[in-house]
Order: structure tokens, then sequence, then C-alpha cells
């Protein structure tokens, strides 16, 4: 790809502050310059005394149990890195929140086995981004390596969003292309350059 | 005869291989020169002791020869015997072996000399040394030995240039520093050792630096110095040969020396502008220098090399039209020129700038060039490094033009500068890519002087002034500040500054005109804050953060007014207004929305704190402003039912109030107009702790934390905690001592004490800010808020009051009593307020108001800060329990006293609280640490501890033995009482617990259901204790866990193995090992890995059968443990569990499952979850710390698995249970 010139030079890019969080009850930790004290004097656990094995620092509600949901794959695949530019997807709108489809929804799950199918819908910075298909490559990565097997992936371009979307989509959707996509040494060093950004 | 013993030791010195044996041999022949009076004799055949090693000893004749020739000539002799051996080569054996042996015998000399008093060599003769010298009138009693012996060593240099070198060297060094040492024997030293010319080179290193240290030596002498200069005037023809000599060198040690000789010939020698173009040659043909990296060791870095050649560049401005035209040479290659050369070469140029003497003509000249080149460096450099080294540079000339050696020069010099600077800098600041930098350079060249400040600031604002009114973006307007930000600092400096060096620039500053930088709040700062603050997007959000650092630079700047007074150069009411804009900002937060989505952002309002901390540490007017505009604020919201967003904000804001008002002392700086308050360091402090407590309660209505009451006291200990640590680091830790005049009666101080002092009713002592007295007087304030907080909390209406806020108060307490020394402890009669809460007589009791755990906080607050000498009488509270215990039934106390009867009211069963037991626990431990066996402790004090430790024994053992065990929940509430006591003995190694170990260890292998209660309770005797710490004055011995685990720990292993005979028993000390192991740090347990891997490998899979034994709330606990202290090993050790990876593994699986799905018990669910995260993060880490080869069997059973585990209904554990799949996913 080196020494190609880039599809889209001026793409739109948010702030990771702009993108769409999970908000948390206690509020985000603090770090401003008053918050030194902050481990004396707010407590994550304000009962200091008694036995036991100390349970760390984990909040009670970070264990309370919530199901995959759409935030969840957003904060997977959101973090990946543009292959052309030093920005992750999330923040060059190739992911959007809105474009992430469960089905079930999560507050429909019989049982926590059932099959689920993530659709994601990508929408490329321009309309003839060559580099979609490596872009939707990488997403559907990313997917399958950290959803669980009961969960199916179906990454496509956002209807009108690509000049060739059916062409593209119908590379994504084959699995035998992917795999055989991700033989291919520099393809595979490629997505995991893109994904070596993500936590 | 001493003929004879020279010979001898000779011999002996050449034969020896020892360094110290040399030296003695040398000091043995120094005494006897010395003892002789340096008798020529004795020096003759001292220094004929040599002369076999100087001549073939069979060539007997020619032996014979020197000796009829020389006499009693001893020099002559050597001399001759030396020559000898040259010009009869081809008959001598000249081996390296016998080179050697010549250089070793030389060294004898040499060493001798060395050892000798340097005014011993006298002369038996008067002959006229030189010229020069035979025309005036010295006695030559001194001058004989040295000047033949000068003769004798530097002659080496024209005969043998392998073997004398070195030690004729160090001897002509030697005897340099002798008395009888004259400068024209100097000159002869040079000249002679200048011979060896093209031979030098190929010299060791060694022997070089031997004769560079002597030219060293040479010509820093003064004397010989202008014997040189008489000599050879400034033609200086002797440089010239040294320079010859010594082109060419290599060795980095040499260099040293050499570089060092370069300086004092530039420095101190008066030299021609050829010789000192030749010496400049010289040197500069090393520039820019490196070292190669070598095998070989020396003590030198390429940063030594490097200072040292940059000397030789500053050390004259002899050599100025040389040095700036090479030094701008080099550094105009381009790209060819690396960071680090760059910044050597700018280094350089900045030392020779700043040690040119005459700037008029050794810099003006240069300027111009100097510029022209350097400014690039700026304009278009992007490393910061190489940025500050060019500012540096650039101020340095400035700085230069401006004056030197407290004389100015013609203001000329410095403005043709300056004018040059701002020529090509000012169109700069109206292009966005070059503002930044065209500002750098503008405010470095300008505030590098008074002078150059004075005649520019007012047009430097003014151009920074038509840019900000026409920015061409956000970024712009961002550098724009950026650049007066800083001007406003380096202003500040400068005004700090003053007069350091010129008494003129203090004058001048005295008159500056003060109009256009008063104008900057109202013409700049404000309208972009007001402009963008109402909705800023994320690039004006920066701009706002500067606005903000840049008021605060506004509001702090300080003017000297005709008199030389300083006041602040804005007046009350615009600093006011500055601090009332950034309130606002600070208090938005309180109506935010919480779907705000910049509610999370929280950098603007960061920068806004930090600026109000330093506007209200001068304008301290600001403060009260401020904080009674949040109260106000805060009271018009309702706290009876608030949001958790509402209570973030509320804890947010009264957080940043204690910061900006209690991390730093104020500071005493006049305003134009005087403030009402007279100045006190505690003035912020004061009207923080009074606005608060005039706030508190928020809230009456008693809900399940009463959060918005306990922030309020939470923030009161940030208050605390933010001064003492302001004290801490102005005055350092100055101990806290009250005079005894000045006795303080707690009982008298008034409910509102803080609001009369904040209103001004009652004055503090008058403090200066650096008087280490603040800190006194803080602590006295601290312990009046801890008692008013204690009145408060046990007289006043309960429900004010939750749990949270009283554990902030009784810490609050510690900190505050743990500062007193122990006669302020007992004079205040700590130890009995710690029961009675600092009531007045005729306050109610406590009782009604507070329940146990309330009241049992209060107390350990005070106990935890107390001095074990301060409570020596508390220690019988202990043997409360054992009569209490003993008659469990009956109501009666036999204890009278407050303290008595608290404690007893902590055995009433009915309270079974968890948090009651471990409030009783945490008593006894400090009552049972908290004791120093010594005068101040009575006997019967040592007999009720001891008493106490054989009732916990009895009790023990009864408790847990089938037949007299009492009930399980009875057990949980007093056995914190037992563990607390064992603990606080344990922290001070008490010989007792051993007596206890036994009855520990039987008891927990006791079949009662106890004897599981107290096995997973063991991890509490090591568990890492606040209460045991040296800063609250617990009793600590150092190696006191090592011990412990040791006594209590170690000896269960074996017990405890899964194959053991007694599975019931192996079962419960696994329970017990597990948990007091989970609680040491690793060192402890590191050795005993082999045998505590299988009890993990046990908890983890459930074993055989231990599972029927434990509880279902245990096995998980245990299992949880059990993870702590394998992610423990595998971080520290890992190299332990590699011979076990299949159970581990299998194990962390097998918990994994165990502790998914619903088991019913809601207590157990934290716990599951806690033991799936752990698990799989055992698991994660695996793959990291084992090679492919060890796991690769376990990779796809485990790849399933994490797969599976990466939908967990957690969504903690799955992000855990993708790391873990992650890093297994490397495993082919």
């Amino acid at each position: 790809m080196e020494g190609r010139g880039l599809d889209n030079a001026n793409p739109t890019i948010l702030s990771v502050s702009q993108l769409p969080s999970r908000r948390r009850k206690g509020g985000a930790v603090r770090r401003g310059p008053d918050s030194k004290c902050d481990s004396i004097v707010y407590p994550r656990q304000h009962w200091p005394y008694g036995s036991g094995v100390s349970s760390g620092e984990d909040d009670e509600e970070e264990d309370e149990e919530e199901p995959i949901d759409e935030q969840d794959i957003f904060d997977l695949i959101s973090t990946i890195s543009d292959p052309e530019h030093p920005h992750t997807l999330g923040q060059l709108s190739v992911v959007r929140l809105p474009d992430i489809h469960l089905s079930p929804s999560p507050a429909k799950l019989p049982s926590p086995d059932a099959l689920v199918t993530v659709r994601v819908d990508l929408t490329p910075t321009i309309n003839h981004c060559s580099l979609a298909t490596v872009i939707g490559l990488a997403v559907r990565c990313r997917l399958e390596q950290t959803l669980p097997p009961n969960y199916r992936v179906e990454v496509k371009m956002k209807e009108g969003s690509h000049a060739q979307d059916d062409q593209v989509n119908k590379q994504l959707g084959d699995k035998e292309r992917v795999a055989a996509a991700l033989e291919n040494d520099t393809l595979q060093r490629m997505v995991d350059k893109m994904l070596s950004t993500c936590v | 005869m001493a003929g004879v013993q020279f010979k001898q030791w000779a011999l002996e010195y050449v034969l020896s291989d020892e360094e110290t044996a040399q030296l003695e041999l040398a000091r043995k022949a120094a005494r006897e020169i010395e003892s002789s009076h340096a008798n020529s004799t004795v020096v003759g055949n001292w220094a004929a002791s040599i002369q076999q090693w100087m001549s073939p000893a069979h060539d007997d004749d020619q032996l014979d020869d020197i000796q009829a020739s020389g006499g009693g000539n001893i020099i002559t002799r050597a001399k001759g015997a030396y020559s000898m051996m040259l010009n009869r080569q081809p008959e001598y054996d000249f081996s390296s072996d016998s080179l050697g042996t010549i250089f070793t015998a030389l060294s004898f000399l040499s060493s001798t000399l060395e050892a000798l008093d340097k005014g011993t060599l006298k002369s038996d003769q008067g002959i006229p040394v030189s010229p020069v010298q035979s025309s005036c009138v010295i006695p030559y009693a001194d001058l004989l030995s040295v000047q033949r012996l000068i003769g004798f060593f530097g002659s080496m240099f024209s005969y043998d240039h392998k073997a004398g070198i070195t030690a004729a060297s160090k001897a002509l060094r030697q005897l340099s520093a002798m008395k009888g040492f004259k400068p024209p024997m100097g000159v002869k030293i040079l000249e002679d050792v200048c011979k060896i010319k093209e031979d030098f080179r190929l010299q060791t290193a060694l022997t070089r630096l031997e004769v560079y240290e002597l030219f060293l030596r040479l010509l820093q002498d003064s004397a010989v110095a202008s014997e040189l200069q008489h000599k050879y005037g400034s033609s200086a023809g002797f440089i010239l040969d040294l320079l010859e000599l010594c082109a060419n060198e290599r060795d980095p040690r040499n260099l040293m020396t050499w570089f060092k000789t370069i300086t004092v010939l530039l420095k101190d020698y008066d030299l021609s502008p050829e010789v000192a173009e030749e010496i400049f040659k010289t040197f500069s043909a090393y520039f820019p220098i490196s070292l190669r990296n070598t095998t070989t060791q020396i003590a030198i870095t390429a940063d030594d090399l490097k200072e040292a050649i940059r000397s030789c560049f500053a050390a004259h401005h002899c050599i100025s039209s040389f040095v700036f035209p090479f030094l701008l040479q080099k550094l105009d290659q381009g790209d060819a020129v690396t960071v680090a050369v760059k910044l050597d070469i700018l280094k350089t140029m900045r030392a020779c700038v700043e040690s040119y003497g005459n700037p008029q003509i050794s810099l003006a000249p240069y300027v111009e060039k100097l510029w022209n080149s350097l400014k690039y460096e700026v304009r278009n450099g992007d490393v910061k490094e190489t940025i500050d080294a060019t500012l540096d540079v650039l101020r340095a000339i400035a700085k230069r033009l401006d004056g030197t050696s407290g004389q100015k020069l013609n203001v000329s010099l410095l403005t043709d500068y300056v004018d040059l600077v701002i020529r090509d800098c000012r169109d700069d600041l109206s292009k966005p890519s070059y503002t930044k930098q065209a500002g750098l350079l503008l405010i470095t060249v300008i505030c590098a002087t008074v002078r150059g400040y004075l005649l520019y600031n007012a047009s430097f604002i003014d151009f920074l002034r038509q840019n900000i009114r026409q920015p061409k973006s956000p970024s712009h307007t961002d550098d724009l500040l950026l650049l007066l930000n800083s001007f406003l600092k380096s202003r500040m400096e400068l005004v700090v500054q003053r007069g350091e060096k010129y008494r003129e620039d203090q004058e001048s500053l005295n008159c500056e005109a003060h109009t256009h930088l008063k104008s900057l709040f109202h013409d700049i700062y404000l309208p972009i804050w007001s402009k963008r603050a109402a909705e800023p997007t994320s690039e004006e959000g920066d701009v706002l953060k500067k606005v903000a650092e840049g008021l605060a630079r506004l509001a702090t700047q300080q003017v000297v007014q005709p008199t030389g007074d300083i006041v602040l150069l804005n007046s009350p009411p615009v600093c006011s207004e500055i601090c009332s804009l950034l309130t606002e900002e600070l208090i938005k937060g309180l109506d935010m929305n919480p779907d705000d989505s910049k509610s999370d952002d929280h950098t603007l309002e960061d920068q806004v704190v930090l600026a109000l901390r330093t506007i209200v540490m001068v304008y301290r007017d600001g403060y009260a402003e401020l904080v009674a505009r949040a109260v106000a604020e805060i009271r018009k919201r309702d706290w009876a039912n608030p949001s958790h967003h509402s209570l973030n904000s509320l804890r947010d804001l009264l957080s940043r109030l204690s910061f900006i008002g209690c991390s730093k002392i104020p500071a005493h700086i006049a305003m134009t107009t005087p403030s009402k308050k007279p100045y006190s360091p505690l003035q912020h402090f004061v009207t923080f702790v009074a606005s608060l407590l005039d706030l508190f309660p928020l809230t009456r209505q008693a809900h399940e934390e009463c959060l918005a009451n306990a922030h309020i006291v939470s923030s009161l200990h940030a208050g605390l905690l933010w001064f003492r640590d302001a004290c801490d680091e102005k005055y350092g830790n100055a101990v806290f001592t009250w005079g005894s005049t000045n006795q303080i009666n707690l009982k008298e101080i008034p409910d509102d004490f803080f609001t009369a002092v904040h209103r001004g009713d009652v004055t503090l002592v008058s403090l200066s800010e650096s008087s280490p007295s603040v800190y006194h007087e803080f602590v006295k304030l601290g312990l009046f808020l801890v008692v008013h907080l204690y009145r408060s909390a046990t007289l006043g209406p309960r429900e004010l009051w939750s749990e949270r806020a009283l554990v902030q108060v009784s810490q609050m307490a510690a900190l505050i009593t743990r500062m007193l020394s122990i006669d302020e402890q007992v004079s205040l009669n700590l130890a009995h307020e710690a029961f009675n809460f600092f009531r007045r007589p005729n306050d109610e009791a406590v009782e009604k108001n507070l329940s146990y755990v309330s009241s049992g906080l209060l107390t350990l607050g005070i106990l935890q800060g107390l001095r074990p000498e301060a409570m020596t009488e508390l220690v019988s509270l202990l043997s409360v329990y054992q009569s209490q215990l003993n008659k469990a039934n009956s109501s009666q106390y036999a204890l009278g006293g407050v303290a008595e009867q608290f404690m007893c009211d902590a055995c009433d069963l009915m309270q079974h609280q968890q948090k009651a037991s471990d409030i009783r626990g945490a008593i006894c431990t400090v009552l049972a640490n908290k004791f120093k066996p010594g005068p101040s402790f009575s006997n019967s004090e040592s007999l009720t501890l001891n008493q106490t430790f054989d009732f916990w024994a009895e009790w023990i053992k009864n408790a847990t033995s089938l037949e007299k065990g009492i009930s399980s929940e009875s057990f949980e509430v007093i056995l914190p009482i037992a563990l607390g006591v064992i603990t606080g003995s344990i922290a001070r190694q008490d010989k007792h617990v051993l007596d206890l170990v036994p009855i520990l260890h039987q008891a927990i292998s006791n079949k009662h259901a106890n004897g599981e209660i107290l096995a997973k309770s063991m991890g509490i005797l090591f568990k890492p204790n606040n209460l045991l710490s040296p800063e609250y004055h617990a009793i600590l011995k150092r190696f006191y866990r090592q011990w412990a685990y040791f006594s209590i720990t170690k000896p269960l292993f074996a017990l405890a193995q899964p194959a053991a005979a007694d599975g019931h028993s192996a079962s419960r000390y696994r329970i017990a090992i597990i948990f007091m192991v989970a609680n040491c740090p690793f060192t402890i347990y590191q050795d005993d890995l082999d045998s505590l891997i299988p009890l993990l490998i046990t908890s983890l899979t459930g074993g055989s059968n231990s599972n029927s034994f434990t509880g279902k709330d245990v096995v998980f606990t245990q299992a949880f443990a059990a993870l702590q202290i394998l992610t423990e090993i595998l971080g520290n050790g890992p190299d332990a569990l590699k011979s076990h990876l299949r159970e581990i593994i299998n194990g962390a699986k097998m918990i994994y499952s165990k502790c998914c799905g619903n088991v019913g018990d809601e207590n157990l669910a934290a716990t599951r979850t806690r033991c799936r995260k752990l698990a799989l993060h055992v698991l994660g880490m695996i793959p990291l710390k084992f090679e492919e080869r060890h796991i690769i069997a376990y990779a796809p059973p485990t790849q399933r698995m994490l797969a599976v585990a990466c939908g967990d209904a957690v969504r903690k554990v799955r992000e855990v249970a993708r790391q873990a799949r992650a890093s297994w996913a490397k495993v082919a």
C-alpha cells in the first residue's frame, strides 16, 4: 500500500470524548489536581476494618449481570485503526453505534447460549474507498476473536455508502473467501496492525 | 653503608611485584635521604643505586670508567652508565624484560621523590643554573639537587624513549613541586620533554598521560608562566612545539588533560593572533567529539570530553573570530547534523557567548550571523531539546549585550539585536504555522533582560493584541494566548529577580508603565472567555484553558512601586471579577445534566481549579468570595433526595474548594487597596472549615448513607490532609510542641469557634508566612475541628451521621492526634477522651445517641493516633473481656469507669453486627500493640497482658471443642477480639503469642464448625493493617510477619497436604494456610512454594473429598484466595509452577465453571464473579509466563473454554476473558 496516495486526504475526525460510551453510574475516576486525597477521603470501600480476603478495588456495580449489547460491540470495533489514517474507525465514523444490530436484541435473549446475529454496517469515509474490504475484514476478525461461539457475525457496507457495496458485501459474507484472504501474509499483517490498537 | 642500603632497596623494589611493598621501599629511601638532610653523598648513592640495571652487568671496564670519572658526582655516573648502555646497544640485551627492569628501577627513583618531603633536597655547592638566574643573588642551597635531577630525568627524553619516560615524567612532576624548584627549571623541563618529538606518539597512552600531567602542572604554575612569557614573548614558540608534539592524540583520558592544558594556555598566556589560531586549529579539529564504545572500562564519558573541549572554545575571547564562524558553519550543514551534535554545537555556542569578555568586539560583530542561522532552528525545528538550546543561546546573547560583570553596556548593542529579531518575527505572528515559534523567539529576546523588557514589552503586547483580534483559527488564538501567558510568566520572573545583577534594573522597574498590562483582562481575556464559555467545542475548550491559565498569571502579576514596595498589578475589583468569572465555571457542574456529553471531560475545570488556587494565594479575599458563592449555590439545592449525579457534583465542588484553599499557604502580598482582613497563613483554612461546618448538615432527612453530609466531612478531612502536606512542603517535618505556659483547655472551646474566627470576632496568633509556627497553629486548629466534630457526632441528632462520615471523623482524629507529642497527648488527657469524646461535664451521656459501631469508631480514631506512652493505663482494658465473658449471663458490670463500661458494652452478645465485631477487633489490636514494656509500665500491666493471653487461649480451646463449644454466631462475634489481641501482639513479636500457636492449630482442626470459622479468619493476622503503621506510633518489629509466618503458618504445611492421613484436619489447615498466605507478600512464602502449590490446586479442584468438610462460602472464598496467591506466584516466580501447569489450568477452568450459573445465594454472587474474573486472569497470565512447548498441549481446550467465557454474563469478566483469549490465541 506504500506509495499510494490517500483515498481521502481530509476525513472528518471525532475526538475520543465525542464517541458514544457507557456512562458509569459512579462517575468517571477523578483525575484532577484535587484528587490526590481521594483514596483516603472518598475510598471505594468506606469500611476499612475487619477480616477476610481483600476483594480488590471492584465496584459492586461492575459485577452486575449485563448481556452483550450494541455498545459492547461498538467498544470492540471502534478502536480498530484505520489502514491509512492515524485514527480509529470510531473517530472516522466508519463504525457507528446506530449501525450495529443484534438479533435477538439483548433484552429479549431467551438464554445465554441462544444464537445471536451481530450485523455491523460500515460507512467508508468516501464511496470509492479501496480499503473498504480490508476494513470489513478487520472488523470481522475482531468480532470473531472476541465474541463467544454462539454469536454469528455479518459485516456489510451500509447501503449507498460505497460505490461497489454489493461486491464488497459478497466478499465479506463469503466464509471461504475471508479464510483465503487471511491466508495472505500481507493482508494478515495489515489486519494485525489495524487490530493492534484494540484493547 | 647507605649506598649498600639503597642498592638493596632498589633491588628489592625491582624484584617486588606488589605495589604496596614497592611503595614502602620508596618511603624507606625517602626517609633515609630526609634523615641525612639530603647530604650529597647520600643523594648520590641513592641515584647510583639503580646503576646495575642501567648498564650491562658484565661490562666491568665500562663500569669502572664511569666510577672513575664520576667520583662524587653520582648524577654523571648514572648518566654515564646510561649513555654507555645506549652506545653499546649491539652487545646489550635490549629485550622487553630488561626494558621493564629499567622502567622499574627508574620508578624506584621517582617513587622515592614522590615520598620525599618537598623541602628536603639541597645542594652542596653553588653553580649558576641559567643566565637569568646567574644575575640574581639567590641562595643556591636547594637548587643543586633539584637542578641535577631535572637534568638527569630531562635527558631521558633525548636518549631512551621507551623505558624511562613514564618514570622520568613522574619524577619531573615531583621535582617541580619541590621547594628547590625554580621557574627556569620549568622552562628547561618543557624544552627537554619536547625533544622527544616524533617518538612521543609511539609511547603508550599511560606514558603520554604522565607527560600531559607534567605539562599541565608546569603551565598552570604562574611563576613558570611568567618565565615562559619572558623568554618567548607573545610568539610563544614553546606552544608551537607543544602543539606539534601533542597533535593526533586519540586517547580519551589524555585528551581530557590535553584540553585542560589548552584551556590554561588560552586563558593565562598572552598570545599573538597567529598562535591563537594555531591553538584553535588544534582543538577544533576534534569538534564535534564522540567516544567509540570499547570493551575496556574508562571512567570518562562522551559528555566529559564534550565538556572539556567546550571549555577550550569558551576559554578566551581572543579566538572569537575563529570560533563563531566555525560553529555556524558546523550548524548550517543541514540534515547532516544529528540532534546530539546540534545540541553540542548550541551548548558550545552558549558557553562562548556567556564567557567571552569584551562583547563589543568578541560578540557584537557576529550577532547578525548568529541570529540568521539560529532563527531557523526555532522557526522550522521540531525537536524540543534543540529549540530550547537555541533559545538559550539567543537569551545569552541578549544578556551579554546588556552588560558584563555588573556593568551595563551601551544600550544600542541590545536594541540593535532586539530590533533585528522583531523585524524578522513580527509578521510571523499572523501566520498560524509560525505564530508559536515567532512568539517564543520574541519573548526570549525581549524578556532576557529588564532593559529589553522595559523598552519593548508594550509593543510586543500590541503585536499580540492585534493578532488576537483577528485570529485565523481557534488554534491560532490558542497559540497567541500561550504566548501572552508565557510573556506574563517571564515578566514575573524579571520582577522577582530584579536587581540581582544590576542595581539600575531595580530602579527602572520602579518606573515601569502598567496601563497596557492592566487592560489585558478587559481587552483580551474577558472577550475571548465570554464568547466561548457557553458551549465550547473541543478546540475552544483548549482556548478557554489557556484563558484560565492566563487569568491566573495576570491576577498574580506584581509591580514595584516607586517606593520599592511590591503590590499586585490589578486592583481588588479586577481580581474579584477574575475570580468570579472562574468560580462561575466551577459551580456550573451543580447544574449540569448527567447526560451532557461534556460532563466527563473535566480538563477545563481542572485548569480553572489550578488557576483559582494560584490567584487566591495572592489575592486572598478571593477565596472567601469563592467559598461564599459556592456555599450559597449548594444551599439553593435540595439535598434530601439528591441524584447520584448531584452528589458527585457536590463531592467534586467541595473537593476542589479544599484543594484551592488548603493545598498552599497564602502569600503576604499587598494590594493597591488594602484588604479588610489581616493576613494570616491560616486564613483560607479557617474560611474553608468555618464555611463547611456552617453548611453541615445539608440534609436532616435520614436515608441510607446520608452522602451529602458525608461529603462535607470528607472534604474537611481532605482540607486537613492538604494543609498538612502544604506545611510539610514548606517547613519540613517540624515537631509540634506547645510551650508549657500555653496549655489548652479543650473544654473551653466554644461551639462556634471557627465561625467566630472567620467573622473576625476571634483573631488568630499573628504569624508570618515563613514561620514554622504556622504548622503548630494548624495542628491546634485541626484539634479544635476534631473536638467540634466529636461533640456534634455524639451530642447532635444521630441521623445526620452516617457510618461513612464517622469513619472520616475517626481518621481525622487519628491524623491530628498522631501529630501531638507524648506530653501534649498526656496533658490533653486524650486516653480519657477516647471514651469521653470531648464531652463537657454538663453534656448528656453518649449512650443515648450513639450505636456501638459509631462510638467504637470515635474511640478507635483517638486510640490509633496515641503514642504508647500516653495510653499506659488502657492496657488493663483488655482484661475487661475476661471478667465479662466469665460471667456471661451477668448484667452487673464489675467496673465503674466509662472506658470499662464501654468495653463491656462491646461484649454485649446482642451486638451481632459484623461491623461491631470489626471495631472491637481493631480496638483490641491497638490496645495489645501499644504496650511498651519499660519503666513507664508497671508489672501489673504486664501481668494483665499475660492473663489476657491465657484467657483467650482457654476461650479458643473451649469455644471450638465439641463438648464446650459455643454457637457459631457467638463465636463470630467474640473471635475478632481474640484475633485483634493476637494481631497487635504479633506486630511487636510478643513471645507469649508462641504459647498460643499450638492451641490455635488444635482449634482449627477441631471438628466443631467454629474451627472452620477460625481457619478462615486466620488471614487477619497477616492482613496489611493501617492501624499497625509506624506513622500511627504502632510498635513494629522489622520482620514480625516473617516471624509470625514461621511460627504459625509454616508448621501447618506438612499436616495440610492432600495425602495427609487426617483428611478433615488437612482440609482445615489448608483453609488456614491459604487465607494466611494470601495476605502475605510473595517474599515471605517463596521458599515454601513446593508445599504450597498442591494445596492451591486442591482448593481449586476441590480435591477428592475435601469439600465435604467445608461450607459453600468457604469453597469460593478459599478458591479466590488461592487464585490471588497463584497470581502472585505467576508474577514473581512462575518457574515453580512449571511442573503443575496441567493441574493449574484444569483447576482454574473448574473453579470458573463452578462459579458460573445461579447458586441461589445472593451473598455468594459477588464472590463467584470475582472468582471467575481471577480464574480467567490466571489463565491469561500463563501463556505470558511460559514457553509455548510447556502449554501447547492444553491450548485447544483452553481456547474453547475462553471463547465461551467471552459470553460471560458480567461485562468485566468478559473483558478479562477476551484478554486471556488473546494471550492464548498466540499459542500456535
